[in-house]
């Protein structure tokens, strides 16, 4: 109506005022019609799977995780595409020979109560993360190689010599040995910068409960917190007004812990919620389309790996006998039949180095039932009990239940047993597990440390101390090149097929970071820290 | 009558003991190792470095004899320190604090609501025995017995979802006077009630039967007057004694109600501790859990005399 | 003197034989109890007879095959792997039967041994049995199942592959034995307690009577006296309490098994069944439906029949 009042200089008074009455009309008419449903529509609502208890940001780990974006600024950031963005940093310089990186602080960053982000929070925050009563799984993944964390991580110091403040807004971090990818290993929220003076106890330990609204909790990202009952299942954020990035669209945010995935999906289904932390069902697509569970490909991986050396699996061939007797195609049939993953091959995904000649695990039964009956154990009668942990989610279950079934079928196996935890949280007693395999860095060397490397948490736990000498060897060489060396992802290709040689794991899917929210929700975006990229431009159309 | 359940609280301290000592061994010598379950949450590392794991079971003293452990326990029990969670490290006092009221009122509410519906329909039942109304309500009441709260909880959620219009689809917790209250209440009360009302049923059948309702229907009495006069007494003792049974069904639903319903109480928290091996929260739910019963059992003892007075001379 | 103790005694299984037929005319009369047993009957037979009543294995999964309705080749339809739902439901009540008279079995072993001598000796033997028994029933079942069965079954399963290692013998690598073994322990400690009472209650009614006083005051050991004339007079309302608790230990089992404490996938139970048919129910209903009907007209039956034996054997509803 305007647009046709404005275009046709030729129509009478009368006409337009005609027309604008009608305009205002209708205007308000569909104001007060709509106008309290937008409002209504800017509360965006999550649906949580966990009663998680712990919030803190320091956690680095945990479904609360993945909602740090919303009220934390993470030093830089990964865009959709892998690619680092200024944040809390402004700058990144490596030395010459990336043992000493200077960062700059954004001027304009401040805290939700308005106070500066200084040198002081980002040094003391770190320390925080690394000491050993707060520590999280992942902090080493950030500051490991950071002069004077293993002293702090060990118990005896409570401060990073390695980080120096040089003036107001520069900081310096020098490192034990070098490292080329240091800036990508802090653009992430495994270890967020929070207001110290706040965060940290007269013990150098994180301060009791410091991250609730009862302790008046300051937060740095686009939303604040306001509301938290963990007992209820209860989280509510509102605009941090102070905020120094964009403003952000959402005027609420609330999220509750619904556990069960069946009413999670009818009320996603009727729009009562918006999105979901993470839903794993194997009929996802079906049930909320495929726009629900869209997402890029992220570093990650789920598979199944052994346990290297707990009988029967300390033996190779019964190993290769259990990874060739089953059909990874048909397992992706019965545990996502229509999506949104795909099908794994190899740990390397979403990086540079993927390695494009490699040979995947063949679908042979014939040879494993051959494999089988050269090994030590001869037959599968002869097999001590299989125990198979780590499967919870219905996706998981249908899987292993699958993986159970082909062994029956093609090996005569029948001694399997699915549990959903590791019991005594001992892998010698657990014979495979399912587990993630990830890297917050979009680098094939570090992800591969990461996971077969004899000091990561995946080899030491997961595969119960996993060791070959030529896969650190060949990591070792690679990690110090920097990363436009060619070298670098060829020894990392080299070290993945050393690896493949030891049938540690049956491959199951690479993950796609899907957004898990409604179609009609803009901005979620995610990124290979599981955070959504860009929490301020999150929207309800 | 006041000795009399002070002689049962005393006997029942033993028994509040005795629980607690075998849930205690379950967990001494079943479970998995406490401090690792501590540390595999939180730090990096800790659960797989046996020299340092040994060193901190040492300092909390988990390497002294069973026995003194246990003592050790009961004794911050009395002093209303039921230490802290596994998993969360929250005080486990704070955390049933918390969750025990929302089971407790549901659980009552669910009494009241059983009560009120089920006696009036059981003794209707019997009234009008073996006609369309009586196998109407016995149809219904074995309908509800059947149906599992696990299945039914699920299913009622999900139709609700379906049926009602956005934003008014009640989940979680609101307390007792919020509508959110109305269908996990239900669910839970399915099973009681459908026990009750086969109960009453028969025991008003089998008083219809006896010979002084006989003669006061001989005199003419009309059948309320009986009803409130002559059968609701003798019926209560009856009921009353399923209402142990009730407190149990009522612990066990609450468990899947609580679950499905997304609702903070004892029943969710169980769960969740018992698949974590969160021994602090498992031994405070189970203690928790047997007191209920053991005070509803003590106060149906109480009120038996007042309902059945032969009871009363008997003791 | 004996010789008029004698007679009395011996007319006793007479007069139980005579109270036996008449209790069984009177629940043949009993139209619901009837439909009850009959439903039973059913069911132990496609129990018995499962295997050779569907052409599926409960096992045999086919990707190609998955979630389809019910049909002819498929009765009850396929489940999110493609396997045979009629085949599950039918394997699912095996193991619903085998868990209710395994564990029915145990706990009336134990509950009326205990309830026998509670109820004979009486004094302090019948206070100590009768509080250990209110102990019992005072702890929820459910919470005492699920802690039992976390903290006992890993280090039962420890054992079990030692043996295993020990002695070659593939019944300890058995994982559906451990979980049977450990479905049958844990139900059946939590289900003894109602048999004590109600025999200890029995007998106490018996051990009064004239009959038994003499018996005592002859010098007869007590075993048989329990075992003459006290156990055959409880052995009324102990059916009816079985009849109950069969109905009980199978909706027990099931509950269990929807948790996740009990018989393990891929093992087919009832409450498995459940568990995995909640989550899709909405598209594909036949797979909640199969093994929710199958519980649901297990436990009318035993109540229906429990409810008939009641009124069988206590015409006048003793109480």
């Amino acid at each position: 109506m305007v647009d046709r009042s404005t275009e046709s200089g030729g129509i009478s008074r009368r006409d337009v005022l005609r027309g604008g009455a009608g305009v205002l009309v209708s205007m308000t008419a569909f104001g007060l019609l709509s106008g309290k449903a937008a409002a209504q529509e800017t509360t965006f609502k999550i649906i949580h799977p966990s009663f998680d208890m712990n919030w803190s940001p320091m956690r680095g780990g945990g479904a609360a995780l993945r909602w740090h974006s919303l009220w934390w600024a993470s030093p830089m950031y990964f865009d959709e595409w892998g690619e680092v963005q200024p944040y809390v940093f402004t700058s990144w310089t490596p030395s010459d020979d990336w043992t000493v990186w200077i960062f700059k602080i954004d001027p304009n960053a401040v805290f939700s109560d308005g106070s500066p982000i200084t040198p002081a929070d980002v040094k003391g925050s770190w320390e925080v993360g690394a000491m050993p009563l707060t520590a999280s799984q992942r902090v080493p993944l950030v500051l490991a190689g950071v002069v004077g964390y293993d002293e702090i991580a060990a118990g005896t110091a409570t401060e990073l010599p390695g980080v120096v403040i040089v003036d107001g807004q520069t900081i310096e971090v020098t490192l034990k040995e070098p490292d080329p990818i240091f800036h990508m290993r802090i653009a992430n929220h495994l270890v967020p910068i929070v207001k110290i003076s706040q965060a940290r106890a007269e013990d150098g330990n994180q301060a009791p409960d410091w991250y609730t609204p009862e302790m008046g909790v300051v937060s740095s990202g686009p939303f604040k917190l306001v509301e938290m009952n963990l007992d209820d299942g209860f989280v509510a954020w509102e605009p941090n007004e102070n905020f120094f990035g964009s403003k952000p669209k959402l005027t609420r945010i609330e999220l509750r812990v619904i556990e069960d995935s069946v009413t999670a999906t009818a009320l996603l289904k009727e729009g009562e919620y918006h999105a979901h932390t993470a839903l794993v069902t194997p009929t996802i697509v079906e049930d909320l389309g495929p726009e629900f569970s869209m997402g890029t490909e992220i570093p990650n991986g789920q598979h199944f790996y052994f346990n290297a050396k707990t009988p029967p699996f300390d033996d190779i061939n019964v190993r290769k006998a259990l990874v060739l007797a089953v059909d990874r195609a048909e397992m992706m049939r019965a545990s996502f039949p229509n999506g949104p993953h795909k099908q794994a091959e190899q740990i390397l995904v979403g990086v540079d180095g993927v390695d494009p000649d490699w040979e995947p695990y063949p679908y042979d039964p014939e040879e494993a039932r051959r494999l089988l009956a050269e090994s030590t154990y001869g037959s599968p009668d002869r097999l001590p009990r299989i125990i198979f942990a780590g499967v919870i989610a219905p996706a998981e279950q249908a899987a292993a239940q699958f993986v159970v079934e082909q062994w029956r079928q093609n090996l005569g196996i029948t001694a399997v047993e699915l549990k959903p935890t590791l019991d005594n949280f001992a892998p010698a007693d657990v014979h495979v597990i399912r587990d993630d395999a990830g890297s917050r860095v979009p680098d094939a060397t570090e992800f591969l440390r990461t996971i077969i490397h004899s000091t990561s948490r995946v080899a030491r736990e997961k595969m119960n101390g996993y060791s070959n000498p030529e896969v650190d060897r060949l990591l070792d060489e690679a990690a110090p090149l920097p990363i436009d060396d060619p070298r670098r992802n060829e020894l990392a290709q080299q070290a993945q097929r050393v690896f493949r040689e030891d049938y540690q794991l049956i491959p199951w899917y690479i993950e796609a970071m899907s957004r898990w929210a409604l179609p009609n929700i803009m901005g979620m975006e995610k990124n290979l820290d599981w955070q959504v990229v860009a929490p301020w431009n999150i929207e309800i159309t | 009558m006041l000795t009399y359940a002070l002689k049962r609280l005393l006997l029942w301290i033993p028994s509040v003991v005795l629980v607690l000592l075998a849930v205690y061994a379950l967990a001494f010598y079943g479970a998995g190792d406490p401090i690792k379950l501590i540390f595999l949450r939180e730090p990096g590392g800790v659960a797989f470095d046996p020299v340092r794991i040994e060193a901190i079971r040492e300092a909390a003293g988990l390497n002294r004899p069973f026995i003194v452990q246990f003592g050790n326990y009961i004794w911050n029990v009395l002093h209303g320190d039921f230490g802290n969670s596994l998993t969360s490290g929250r005080s486990v006092g704070r955390t049933i604090a918390a969750a025990a009221p929302v089971s407790i009122q549901l659980g009552l509410l669910a009494i009241v609501l059983t009560a009120i519906v089920a006696i009036p329909l059981g003794v209707i039942a019997a009234l009008r025995q073996n006609t369309a109304l009586d196998y109407a309500i016995l149809g219904s009441a074995l309908f509800l017995w059947a149906i599992p709260a696990y299945v039914a909880g699920p299913i009622l959620m999900v139709l609700l979802i379906i049926i009602l219009p956005g934003g008014s689809v009640p989940y979680g917790w609101g307390g007792l006077f919020d509508i959110r209250v109305i269908l996990p209440l239900l669910v839970l009360s399915f099973h009681p009630i459908a026990l009750i009302v086969r109960q009453t049923r028969s025991a008003v059948i089998e008083v219809l039967s006896e010979d002084f309702v006989r003669t006061a229907k001989a005199k003419g009495l009309p059948a309320r007057k009986i009803v409130t006069r002559h059968i609701l007494r003798p019926i209560l003792t009856p009921v009353l004694t399923q209402l142990g049974l009730i407190m149990i069904t009522l612990v066990n639903g609450a468990v899947f109600v609580e679950l499905v319903f997304g609702l903070p109480g004892l029943g969710r928290l169980a769960i969740q501790a018992l698949l974590n091996s969160d021994y602090p929260i498992i031994l405070a739910v189970t203690l928790i859990a047997s007191v209920l019963v053991m005070i509803s059992n003590l106060l149906i003892d109480l009120a038996y005399p007042l309902l059945d007075p032969r009871a009363a001379e008997r003791r | 003197m004996a010789t008029a103790i004698e007679p009395t005694g011996a007319s006793r299984p007479a007069e139980q034989a005579g109270l036996w037929s008449d209790a069984w005319a009177r629940l043949r009369a009993n139209r619901i109890a009837m439909v009850g047993l009959a439903f039973i009957a059913l069911l132990i037979l496609i129990a018995i007879f499962g295997p050779w009543l569907t052409p599926y294995d409960f096992l045999t999964q086919n990707l190609d095959a998955r979630n389809l309705p019910p049909s002819m080749s498929h009765w009850l339809g396929t489940d999110e792997l493609g396997r045979d739902v009629a085949s599950r439901v039918i394997y699912g009540t095996r193991t619903a039967f085998l868990v209710a008279i395994v564990v029915t079995a145990i706990s009336v072993v134990i509950g009326s041994t205990l309830g026998a001598i509670a109820g004979y000796f009486g004094g302090r033997a019948d206070a100590v049995i009768m509080w250990f028994t209110d102990v019992f029933m005072s702890v929820p079942n459910l919470l005492l199942v699920i802690v039992i069965n976390t903290s006992l079954k890993p280090p039962l399963g420890r054992w079990m592959d030692a043996m295993y290692l020990w002695s070659g013998n593939t019944l300890f690598r058995n994982t559906v034995l451990v979980d049977f073994i450990m479905v049958f322990g844990t139900i059946s400690l939590v289900m003894w307690p109602p048999y004590a009472r109600t025999v200890r209650a029995q007998i106490l009614s018996v051990r009064s009577q004239p009959y038994v006083l003499a018996a005592r005051s002859l010098g007869l050991p007590s075993r048989q006296i329990i075992l003459r004339y006290l156990i055959p007079n409880s052995i009324g309302p102990l059916v009816v309490a079985v009849s109950a608790g069969l109905g009980g230990a199978m909706v027990l089992e099931s509950a269990f098994s929807f948790l996740g404490v009990g018989v393990q996938p891929p093992t087919p139970s009832w409450g498995l069944m459940i568990s995995d048919g909640l989550r899709t129910w909405q598209q594909y209903p036949h797979l909640l439906a199969a093994p929710a009907i199958a519980l649901a007209i297990a436990s009318v039956a035993f109540s229906f029949i429990g409810d008939g034996l009641n009124d069988a054997l206590n015409p006048k509803g003793a109480k």
